[in-house]
This record gives C-alpha cells, structure tokens and sequence, in this order.
C-alpha cells in the first residue's frame, strides 16, 4: 500500500436524535485506489459519504484528508480541497454544451472595454484535452449534454473533476439507471481516474460491479464496518455473509431487509 | 427533456445519410421563426395589394419597438427560470411619470429644465430608474423571501398599473418638450430612430446572452440551479441582475412609448404584456428556463407586428389580431414540441 491515506475516517460516530447511525467508523482511501462500499439500505453508506463530502457533521470523530484533519462546513469547504460528490446528472446543465458544462463557474474570460468576454474557442480547446486525456470520446463537444448518453455524462463530470484539481471523488449509484455497455464503459472510467491517482469511494448495490473495479470492498452494517477486505481476498459469497449479517441467503435480495437500530450493535 | 428520455447513443446509430442534412436541419430548426415570417410576409405581398412597400416594412418595425424592448426582460427572466409579468406596467408607469413630470397639458407638471436639452437625460434616468427599483423589488422577493416569480410579478403587474392610474388621477397627459419627442420622430438613414433603438437593444442583449459570463450563467440558472449553486455561480445576484436589466427595460421601453405617443394615459399599453409573451414563446423562448434566442424573439415580435399591420392594411377589425395571435401561441408550443421530437430522432 501507499505511504499516507489520501483519506482517514477515525471512529465516526453520528446521532439522529436516538437513531445511531455510524457507530464509531474507521476507514481509509489511499490515492488512486477505488473503495467499494457495501451494504444494505440503512446501513450508514449515505451519511458516512456526506460527512466526507461535507453536506453533514459527524457527532463524533476525525476526518484526516491529506494529512491534515477537517472540519467541513459545507459541500464548498469539501470541493475546495479536492473531494466532490459526483452525482448522475445532477451537476450538469444539460440545455447547455459540453465544452459549457466543463467550464461551468470557471469561465475564462478577456476584457473587451471593461466587459468580461468569454473565450469560447480557449474553453473548447481545453475541454477537448482534457477529454482527450482522461480517454473519453464525444463526437462533438457543442452538443447540448441533453442529447447524450448517461455514460457519456458521467464521463463529462468526471473529467471535470479531475481537471479541476479532484483528488477524491465519491460516486453514489453511479451506474442505476445505466445500461450494460454503458456500465462496462462506466466503469472503465472509474478505472482510468484511478489511474491519475485519485481515490474513489464507489457506493453500490450490484456486487458485480464492486468485484469488477474495486481495490478493496467495504462492507458496512447497521452503521459499522462489518469487512473491510482486498477484492482478490475474497468472494462474492462472502460479502453477501457479511452484508446481511451472517445468515446464508444466497439468490434473495438483500436489500429488502430493515435495518432495526433498537437490535444490539455490531461494534 | 426529461431525463427518462430513452438516450440517442443508445438507439440505433443515426444513418450516414440523416448525419449529412443535420446540419441543414439543425440551421432550419433554430431558425424557424424567421421561415415562417419570411412565408408570412410573403404571402402578404402576394396577396394583400400595396402591402409589398418599403414605408409598410419600415412601420412593422417601428411598431415593434415597445412591445421588442419589454420582450427581451420578459426572455431574459424566462432564460433564468423566473418570469417578470410587470413589464407592461412598469413601462406604464415609466412613461406616466416621464408626461406627468414633463407634459404642458392635461394633468402633466410642465417641468421646465435649462438648457431644454436637459429634459432628454433626465427624463431617461427617471425612467430608468424606476424600472430599476421595480425590478430590483421583483428580484429581492423572489430571491430572499423565495416567493414564486408569477405571484411577485403578477402583483406588481397589479399594482404599477393602479400607480399610473392614482398618479394621474384618470386625467391623460398631453404635449411632451421637443427634447423628448426627438427619439419619436427622428429618422437615421431613413429609418425611423425607434426601429434602431430596437435593433441596438437586441444586438447589444445578444451579445449579453451569448458571449458573456452572466449571459451563460442564466442559461445555467435556468437550465438546472441547483448545479449551477454548487459550481460556485452566485444565482441569486444573477437573478436579481436578471429582474433588474427586465424593470430598466421596461422603463426604456416606457420612455419611448411617452416620446411616441407625446403623453401619457392611464391606459397606456394595456395588453402589451400578452403580445410580448406570445413574441417570446413563438420566438422559440422555454417557459421552463434555461432555453431561447433572442433573434427568435426577434422574429417573433416581427411576425405579430407583420400580422397586426397586414390586418391593418386590409381594413379588418383589430379583434382579428387578437384571435390569430392567440392562435399563433398555440402554434408555437405545438411547434415546439414537434421541433423537439424531430430533434431527439436526429440528434
């Protein structure tokens, strides 16, 4: 493993009222690593990555990002050093074009008469290096977004991200409404931001896709890590185990089953 | 455009042949409005003698300017995901308090500046001014106090209409200074000084829209505000910069229309506010934010202008104009969904 995590979580713990949470989590991401987080719904996944991207406060706990321990306010403070949520859609304008979206609050701009004027030709170029860089395709980069595929505008706002100084991206379902070659190709550019040294934290519900590009598997249960294990280390049996506790239930879904909070903790 | 839309990559690939007329189609598409000016105006001149003469195209123009001017706020705001239903009346009330204060005869104060040509900055500044700080109201209550645009702007459609009439009493406003009226009656290269009024304001709005950071982050706005929120655009000085430039464009348009009709009425311009909504959605305008061209819009105000002069012309009665331009509303939001889908099937 890498000298120093890119991220460390140590002993997150947090309260809705009487509702526990995350009973005291611990976790690291190590840049250009792909984190896959497991488990069911309820299980803490949400709040865990909303506390890391800042939309939420822990009760308790350290955040250690880069060495140096944050105290997020905002989802502003989080994406000024790096970390950013991607989330299917929602960030992009898509009544606008690629080269736009790319740009978006960035826009580079040349003074006419005291106006700022934008440099529309400036912002293609880059945009289309960019792409270029991180190996994705678009026939052209004045299509409006609405006009192109889920993948294509995952891979928009992942660019983005890593353009703009992205370390650590958190992706929360971001294949759900993706077909299978979309998702293949989804992940594929999953793989190659890994491979620019950002670390990922990938929340998913289809195991597949966990064992498909993830380093390691994180398996969280009634609000504590119930695994923490290397992708080659394991099976996809034994994160169905460790997901619903234990019970062997091999073929039915998982994800219908109720978290009860008043049922004893697992810590 | 609704993000369950099956996406184009994942139907069959476009045909080469489809791939080689879209950008023909596309240019067709964007550009429709003016198609159907063009067929409009040429079915005129076929049919309607003596409509074909440069004095008639030069009078649609003119005509166009004040409900033009009051139709690049209204878009502009739309582009942005609000709407500014107070045009009309912030157009009245800038004309009524320009008469009032300036006018000689009827209720008008009779206001004398020296030199006289002083009446001319100063009458635009009192309607500029107002425009701005109805507009600024608009755009403070629907940003801070996150009331929906169309109850704001409804109620100020309301009550700037009541204020022109309690500043007048009832009474009309006649006999504006020669400094005022110039802009009215002046004519540049033969074309009256309105019609350039109107060009300059949309050339210089395009461009706003276009080429600029805040043009595109209304675009932005309206397309999708919770994104733009979180990739650090202030929307809420955007919004409010957006109500702000629709009241100081009533205001101007309400300026114009004082210096046209050399006075003022309490009635002043009643029902323009439906004629520049219906320019602004037949220009090709969403009222769901985040699309629209001002050459469109344009094109719009030209087209009901070019109808109201042809009916005109004919000697029909005015109600006509009405019922083709409700009409022709319909058209354009089926228009436009047709356009849409045609646009999913080759793009």
């Amino acid at each position: 493993m890498p000298a120093a995590a890119l991220l460390e979580l140590i002993d997150i713990r947090k309260s809705f009222g009487a509702i526990e949470a995350l009973r005291g989590v611990t976790l690291s991401v190590f840049p250009g690593e792909v984190v896959a987080l497991l488990g069911d719904n309820g299980a803490g996944k949400s709040t865990l990555v909303k506390i890391v991207a800042g939309e939420q406060r822990q009760s308790s706990g350290r955040v250690v990002y880069d060495g140096i321990e944050r105290h997020f306010t905002s989802p502003g403070d989080a994406k000024a050093v790096g970390i950013e949520t991607v989330y299917q859609d929602l960030s992009l304008c898509t009544n606008l074009d690629v080269v736009a979206n790319f740009f978006m609050g960035r826009e580079l701009t040349r003074r006419v008469l005291g106006l700022p004027v934008l440099r529309d030709r400036e912002m293609e170029a880059e945009t289309a290096r960019a792409l270029a860089a991180g190996g994705t395709q678009i026939p052209s980069l004045r299509t409006k977004v609405e006009h192109l595929s889920g993948g294509q505008r995952q891979a928009i706002e992942l660019n983005r991200f890593v353009h703009w100084g992205g370390k650590l991206v958190i992706l929360d379902e971001p294949f759900a409404a993706l077909g299978v070659e979309q998702t293949r190709r989804g992940l594929e550019t999953v793989d190659r931001v890994r491979a620019r040294g950002i670390g990922v934290i990938l929340i998913t519900h289809v195991m597949a896709q966990a064992f498909a590009v993830a380093d390691r598997i994180v398996v969280m249960r009634q609000g504590a890590i119930a695994g923490d294990l290397r992708t080659g280390e394991t099976s996809p049996d034994e994160v169905v185990h460790l997901i619903t506790g234990g019970i062997e239930r091999i073929g039915a879904a998982p994800r219908n089953e109720q978290v009860q909070p008043e049922k004893g903790a697992s810590t | 455009m609704t993000p369950q839309t099956p996406s184009p990559a994942a139907g069959p690939a476009p045909t080469p042949g489809r791939a080689r007329h879209r950008p023909v189609l596309g240019f067709v598409l964007d550009n429709l409005v003016w198609l159907i000016l063009l067929i409009a105006l040429t079915a005129f001149g076929l049919f309607i003698p003596k409509f074909l003469q440069i004095g008639i195209f030069l009078n649609i123009l003119e005509q166009s300017t004040f409900v033009g001017v009051i139709a690049v706020g209204l878009s502009l705001t739309l582009i942005a995901g609000e709407m500014d239903l107070s045009v009309e009346s912030v157009m009245a009330l800038a004309a009524m308090l320009v008469a009032l204060t300036f006018g000689t005869g009827g209720a008008g104060g009779g206001l004398e500046l020296d030199p006289a040509w002083l009446a001319f900055p100063v009458s635009l500044a009192m309607a500029l001014g107002v425009g701005a700080a109805v507009g600024a109201l608009n755009g403070l209550l629907v940003v801070r106090f996150e009331i929906n645009a169309f109850i704001v702007t409804l109620a100020s459609y309301i009550w700037g209409r009541g204020l022109v009439v309690a500043l007048s009493g009832g009474r009309s406003v006649y006999g504006l200074p020669d400094a005022l009226r110039g802009v009215a009656v002046q004519r540049l290269l033969g074309v009256p000084l309105l019609a350039w009024v109107l060009i300059a304001v949309y050339l210089v709005f395009s461009f706003l829209l276009a080429k600029t950071p805040f043009g595109r982050h209304l675009f932005m706005i309206g397309g999708n505000a919770v994104a733009s929120n979180r990739a650090g655009i202030r929307v809420a000085r955007n919004v409010i910069l957006a109500f702000l430039l629709s009241g100081m464009l009533a205001g101007l348009a309400g300026w114009l229309l004082a210096s046209r009709t050399a006075g003022a009425t309490a009635n002043l311009g009643i029902g323009m506010l439906f004629q520049a909504f219906a320019a602004v959605v037949i220009g090709g305008v969403s009222l769901r934010g985040g699309v629209g061209r001002l050459s469109g819009v344009f094109a719009g105000v030209l087209l009901l202008s070019s109808i109201q002069t042809a009916i005109n012309v004919m000697g029909m009665p005015p109600h006509y104009t009405m019922m083709i331009q409700g009409l022709l509303v319909l058209a354009a939001v089926l228009l436009d969904t047709a356009k849409n889908n045609l646009r999913r099937s080759y793009f």
